[in-house]
């Protein structure tokens, strides 16, 4: 597999676990911590995301994940954070207690 | 849908439902779209025991329809027939996080989904695939063989295609067999069947001429059945159908009691002659 096809898979999950509330922003930047995003997002990104907190007075997940979209997410970020953020929110859906590791 | 556990989130403070198995269907379904994943992928977790427990018989009518229907069942037949939306439905959700997980650890691994689909020999159901893609039957059995097939000529560094004509003696001079027919006589893949759909015409087409014999009066046409489509016998047709013309020109000759008087009857000719006809 190509790392495009990864990366477009992880995109369309991370897309996909927000849209159905199988975690949240904040879930997200509990496992992509600012010092992960400091030092895998561009600078232009940082200066995107810095621009748009302080245009609306806050800095929240929210906010910050209307900037990181999915696919920016995806592109910049290692797998590993993502795929972390997964496992944990599948591991609080209770989907992995039977299912042998 | 899975009421979440631990920790309150946006939309689950009040208990709200976590759409799981909609994150499940777009997870697996990008997976098996993108190429992450392969059906083998999905039946290695999604098995026939755990599809019989869970699956309803709507669904396996279903399934079994298109597997008696189908060439060849595979993984693949059997995720395109049930759909990811019906797998996430009715499979428990550990089962597809299971099936999730093992694509996300190998996709961090940088594991070859290929690779992992040629080394299936624990699967039952399905012969291995490749490529998810539909691909044609005939070529990854054969061509293998028929490499191999041919050690003596060195000189002769091309391979014939399976499917090209070639000649009738290769380099050593052996007569050589087409390999459709060495290494796939009984299968039946539709590639296969259309390609031997000339062998099989003259059988179907002795059967129609049967017929039309017990139609005809047995008296008239006894020793000239009309036999038409014979490829031997077309000149002898063509005399036994002259002469049956005779014939019937002799069954046309009526006498005179036989006749009808025109002023008396409302019959039309052809009555008439029904009735000489039918005698």
């Amino acid at each position: 597999m190509s790392n495009d096809q990864r990366q477009a898979w992880f995109a369309r999950v991370m897309e996909s676990g927000l849209e159905n509330d199988i975690f949240a922003p904040s879930d997200v930047l509990a496992h992509a911590t600012p010092d992960v995003l400091a030092s895998h997002l561009p600078p232009e990104l940082l200066s995107k995301v810095l621009s748009a907190s302080l245009a609306a007075g806050s800095m929240t997940p929210e906010r910050v994940l209307e900037t990181v979209t999915p696919e920016l997410l995806a592109k910049h970020l290692p797998h590993e954070v993502l795929w972390q953020c997964i496992a944990a929110a599948a591991a609080r859906a209770g989907v992995n207690k039977t299912v042998g590791s | 849908m899975h009421r979440c556990g631990r920790r309150p989130r946006r939309g689950q403070q009040d208990g709200g439902l976590v759409n799981l198995k909609g994150f499940f269907v777009a997870t697996l379904q990008s997976a098996l779209d993108l190429g992450i994943a392969i059906p083998d992928d999905v039946l290695r977790h999604v098995t026939p025991d755990v599809l019989a427990a869970h699956l309803p018989r709507p669904l396996w009518a279903r399934l079994l329809t298109a597997c008696l229907g189908a060439p060849r069942v595979d993984a693949q037949l059997i995720v395109e027939t049930l759909g990811v939306p019906n797998l996430c439905e009715h499979v428990p959700a550990p089962i597809v996080w299971g099936c999730i997980r093992e694509i996300g650890q190998r996709s961090l691994e940088g594991g070859v989904v290929i690779a992992t689909a040629a080394a299936s020999p624990s699967r039952p159901i399905s012969a291995s695939r490749p490529i998810p893609l539909a691909t044609p039957p005939p070529p990854p059995a054969i061509e293998p063989k028929a490499a191999a097939a041919p050690p003596p000529p060195p000189s002769t560094p091309n391979i014939p295609t399976p499917g090209a004509p070639e000649a009738e003696l290769d380099a050593s001079g052996r007569p050589r067999v087409p390999p459709g027919q060495r290494f796939r006589p009984s299968s039946s893949g539709i590639g296969r069947l259309a390609a031997n759909s000339s062998q099989r015409r003259p059988q179907a087409q002795a059967a129609p001429p049967a017929p039309p014999a017990p139609a005809e009066p047995p008296a008239d046409r006894g020793s000239a059945p009309r036999v038409k489509r014979g490829s031997t016998e077309a000149d002898f047709d063509l005399e036994t159908y002259v002469g049956g013309k005779d014939d019937w020109k002799n069954a046309l000759a009526v006498e005179d009691e036989q006749l009808v008087d025109w002023s008396a009857s409302d019959e039309t000719v052809t009555n008439g002659d029904e009735l000489g006809r039918k005698r």
